[in-house]
């Protein structure tokens, strides 16, 4: 006998109030995806009923924000319908974003995502980041909280593209170029066109950076510019196509980038070991690969392979 | 690992929720067109769940009601590929209407109000025990055991009473699908019911 769709509706719907109840713990889970099976119905059904659970909340927050609408309800219904503060303001209490304020991406260690937004840019996001995207009417704004992103920016003189790092500002009208997030800072590095970057409180100090030239500019708005860094950029963005492009850094700068990219993470044991230079281009998902090239070219030795961490020193000269 | 996977997919039913299913009627709607059987269109729905619930990304997807009628097209096409008759004209009408909102428009948002509202609805047509519950555990955000001791009833019955309201207003989020249909056959100049 097969199962109609109500029969697994009713047994989804079971699941989605028992995930409400004792949380989303691996036991019932397991339980969850035991009763899926590799059925893709069941898998549908429960999603359906888990979303139509949220629709009950969504709808109770949309009523107790009914009495704030009704207040600003002297505003004839067209003018509140037709002016886009007011859309947003009513979608808001409606709950409707009531995520974020914007479109919010996060990318894991080693993720890196590629994402169109809604205006035509694109934005490659480096592993372990997390942005937050406004498209406004009269403005674009990438918020960086944490990590890298290479934003491709599509024209659109009305409406200026910001990515705000921090206190950072970065501008651009039609342009790509990539910001990551310092502890002290950003480092800015465009690949096309002009952006215009300043500090946030030294709106008066700014500096443009075009292509071919990279910038930090740190928080007390200080900034350094670069030109003719062209090589150095396409180097520096080599991420985009997962893999790190090294001419000469140190072993250690070499390993803090590698762990960017994995939850498995190189440590190097010995401090002069850490100071040696390092050529080459290597996989960014690949830490065993990576220690074990270091292992051969500079005699190294990797003295722990465990799967939370691969420890490289120098060879013991006795 | 409860922290990331769970967030993901809270995300994700939120999505779902607030972006989705609000075009689910539509979609219905579009199915009947083709006049497929009831438990076909059941199934397609449930299947055009299950391909969202595999999507990483889907907050670029600019038009989430399109996208699902389009996911939902290409089950159809790929894995019910048979003679139908098809009536181009209804199609794409719904189409259209699907497709109608590249921007929360003014109609949009005012169909994502009704949305709720029509969820409002449902739940105040719960019968009286079930929509206390439902009340108290879904909006009050109350949890089982204090719905339960409100109450002063064990604990299964706050449980199979919350499965019962979500069930029944699924029903009547089904039975909008109906509706809609109904509305299009009724505005169409010139032809009747379904044949």
């Amino acid at each position: 006998m097969t199962l109609t769709a109500r029969d697994i509706e009713a047994e989804a719907a079971r699941f989605a109030i028992r995930v409400e109840n004792e949380g989303r713990t691996p036991a019932l889970e397991a339980e969850i995806e035991q009763w899926i099976g590799d059925d893709s119905r069941r898998r549908g059904a429960f999603l359906r009923a888990e979303a139509a659970w949220a629709l009950v909340g969504q709808a109770g927050e949309a009523e107790e924000a009914a009495p704030q609408e009704a207040s600003s309800g002297r505003v004839s219904r067209r003018g509140l319908l037709a002016g886009g503060g007011g859309l947003l303001a009513a979608s808001v209490a409606l709950g409707l974003f009531a995520l974020s304020p914007g479109e919010r991406y996060e990318t894991r260690i080693g993720e890196i995502s590629r994402v169109p937004l809604a205006d035509g840019s694109v934005a490659s996001i480096n592993s372990d980041t997390e942005l937050a995207v406004r498209l406004e009417k009269s403005a674009r704004v990438v918020e960086l909280a944490r990590g890298e992103a290479w934003l491709q920016v599509a024209k659109d003189a009305r409406r200026p593209f910001t990515v705000e790092a921090g206190r950072v500002r970065v501008r651009a009208v039609g342009t790509a170029f990539s910001v990551r997030r310092r502890n002290d800072g950003a480092d800015v590095l465009v690949t096309d066109g002009v952006v215009e970057s300043w500090v946030e409180g030294a709106e008066g100090h700014r500096v443009r950076i075009a292509a071919g030239e990279r910038a930090f500019v740190a928080d007390n708005a200080a900034i350094s510019k670069e030109s003719h860094a062209a090589p150095e950029i396409d180097r520096a963005l080599a991420w985009r196509s997962g893999r790190i492009d090294l001419a000469g850094e140190s072993l250690a700068a070499a390993v803090a980038e590698i762990n960017r990219y994995n939850a498995r993470k190189i440590v190097v044991a010995d401090p002069e070991l850490a100071r040696e230079p390092l050529h080459g281009m290597f996989r960014t998902d690949d830490p065993e690969g990576f220690a074990a090239t270091v292992e051969a070219i500079t005699g190294a030795e990797i003295t722990q392979r465990g799967p939370e961490r691969i420890v490289i020193a120098s060879k013991r000269n006795f | 690992m409860e922290t990331e996977q769970s967030w993901r997919r809270r995300e994700l039913v939120a999505w779902v929720a607030g972006k989705v299913m609000p075009h689910e009627p539509v979609v219905r709607a579009w199915l009947s067109a083709r006049m497929l059987p009831a438990e076909d269109i059941d199934d397609l729905i449930q299947e055009g769940y299950c391909r969202l619930s595999a999507l990483d990304a889907f907050k670029h997807v600019e038009n989430p009601g399109a996208f699902f009628l389009t996911t939902v097209r290409n089950i159809l096409a790929n894995r019910w590929a048979r003679a139908r008759v098809v009536r181009i004209d209804a199609i794409s009408e719904i189409e259209a209407m699907a497709g109608a909102d590249q921007a929360p428009s003014p109609e949009r948002m005012a169909g994502d109000r009704r949305e709720l509202g029509r969820v409002r609805a449902l739940i105040a047509a719960l019968p009286h025990r079930c929509r206390r519950i439902v009340e108290l555990r879904r909006i009050d955000g109350r949890s089982q055991r204090e719905v339960a001791e409100m109450m002063g009833v064990p604990e299964t019955i706050v449980e199979n009473e919350s499965v019962r309201g979500l069930r029944l207003i699924m029903d009547g989020l089904r039975a909008q699908g109906d509706r809609v249909s109904a509305d299009y056959e009724a505005r169409r100049p010139g032809r009747g019911g379904r044949s």
